[in-house]
């Protein structure tokens, strides 16, 4: 076999970026997908029925599609259905905020109904409306037990940005896998490529781990 | 020791600060509360006894509005309780309660569980809300433990955080809805001696209990509760001397109690 490692020197700063792109792909996604899951999960345990079907909705739609279908959907149904047309970067990122919006508001559901009723009902007993009592007492309880869930969906979605690379957005993989078609190098960029992505995941799954051993259910 | 910082002085100034008139509940088809009718005078304690499941701490939370009623009429300080929210949260805020497992917001420290409600209800500055807070613990004993979490206090001293987060909102009226029944024994004690020397200092309170000796100590006015009706009520001699109703004594002889 003729193996030709220098071709990951000469593409160090190619596979930098991309992973930079993967890094910022996976910031920005949970930076939105996180708070917009609070936003679903309310809207899901609304009193008004049709906020919480439509709510229901999207959550079912997009939990149960594969993300790789969201992403083509973003690219080529999107723009002629919706007329929404954005870069490849922003294409890939709705898609995948959309999938973990409709996660993450099940791990917030989950989280705050997990908080006993008794909770809301002392807030509420000293004269705080239902408002600050979500607020000041079951948001900040139930975040804590769901940021070990959280922390396991940042390391998944890290990996599953990857599939991203099919509509061109210049993440770690689409660039590992350009210079892969321009050189035929393959079984060194492959290699190049799983070296940096579990380079950059494994301590983020340690970080995880430590969370689920720091925040993990205590009372 | 006094409990009450600030003078318990109803808005009207009348004697009477909660009246139940013919009070209704229902839970689908199921009747928690028929037809009761009871008064609470000011500086009076005031408990409610009964088997479990009779109604009793279900009238506690009506008079909060944790739970709307179906009929009737509870009047507070002369008005009837409001249906607007606003206007709840501005009664809730003139009641303190205090709940069977405590409910301490297990993310706060104790003292940070007792200033919650001023600081973010009355809106009482920080340091204000901090030094009410100081205060109150010293009163239920617990000055040491004012950065302790509720995870490292015991039952006991829980609870008596949460009556002095209660008191933090210097309410007219304290509702206590089986505050002991959740305690191992040995700590029953000193939660019901906080319990007492608030009483003691004009406090009105209502008291929904099982523990008769209490009652019977403490009590100015003891009601009995069956089925979610109201079979007998009177001053504790009657009720736990001379019961004027069968079951009065049927229930009590049950607890061993023997009139």
């Amino acid at each position: 076999m003729n193996l030709d490692w220098s071709i990951i020197p000469a593409s160090a700063g190619a596979l930098a970026q991309g992973a930079l792109i993967t890094i910022a792909l996976t910031v920005l996604t949970m930076a939105i997908a996180v708070p917009c899951g609070i936003v679903v999960a309310l809207l899901r345990e609304s009193r008004f029925t049709p906020v919480a079907f439509l709510a229901t909705c999207f959550v079912e739609l997009f939990r149960n599609l594969p993300i790789i279908l969201v992403v083509y959907w973003a690219f080529y149904v999107m723009p002629v259905v919706l007329d929404l047309s954005f870069s490849p970067f922003v294409t890939g990122l709705v898609a995948l905020c959309l999938n973990n919006t409709a996660y993450n508001s099940e791990t917030f559901r989950s989280g705050i109904r997990s908080i006993r009723k008794g909770q809301t009902e002392a807030a509420l007993a000293m004269g705080m409306s239902e408002g600050e009592a979500f607020r000041k007492i079951v948001l900040p309880q139930a975040w804590r037990r769901v940021l070990p869930v959280l922390a396991t969906t940042w390391v998944t979605l890290f990996k599953d940005t990857s599939l991203v690379s099919v509509i061109a957005v210049g993440d770690l993989a689409h660039t590992a896998m350009q210079i892969r078609s321009q050189t035929f190098r393959v079984i060194e960029m492959l290699t190049a490529m799983a070296a940096i992505y579990w380079l950059l995941g494994y301590p983020q799954a340690k970080l995880a781990d430590w969370i689920h051993k720091k925040f993990g259910v205590t009372e | 020791m006094t409990l009450v910082t600030a003078a318990a002085v109803s808005e009207s100034g009348s004697a009477t600060v909660l009246e139940y008139r013919n009070v209704r509940k229902l839970y689908g088809a199921f009747v928690a509360l028929n037809d009761v009718s009871m008064e609470v005078k000011r500086g009076q304690v005031v408990c409610l006894i009964g088997p479990s499941g009779s109604g009793k701490s279900t009238l506690l939370r009506c008079t909060n509005a944790l739970e709307t009623i179906d009929g009737g009429e509870i009047l507070f300080d002369g008005v009837p309780l409001p249906k607007d929210k606003a206007a709840i949260r501005k009664v809730r805020q003139r009641m303190g309660m205090v709940f069977q497992n405590f409910e301490l917001f297990p993310h706060k420290t104790a003292v940070e569980n007792i200033t919650m409600g001023p600081s973010t209800v009355l809106g009482l500055s920080d340091e204000a809300a901090r030094e009410r807070a100081q205060v109150l613990l010293k009163k239920v004993g617990l000055a040491d433990k004012a950065n302790n979490y509720p995870a490292n206090l015991s039952g006991g001293q829980q609870q008596r955080v949460a009556i002095a987060r209660a008191l933090a909102m210097e309410p007219e009226v304290m509702l206590f809805d089986e505050p002991t029944s959740a305690l191992d024994p040995e700590t029953i004690g000193e939660v019901l001696n906080v319990m007492k020397a608030l009483a003691d200092d004009g406090m009105t309170m209502i008291v929904v209990t099982h523990e008769m000796t209490f009652a019977r100590r403490v009590a100015d006015h003891v009601v009995v509760f069956e089925r979610g009706e109201i079979i007998e009520q009177g001053p504790p001699q009657q009720i736990f001397e001379a019961p004027l109703v069968a079951r009065t004594r049927d229930f009590l002889s049950h607890l061993g109690w023997n009139a």
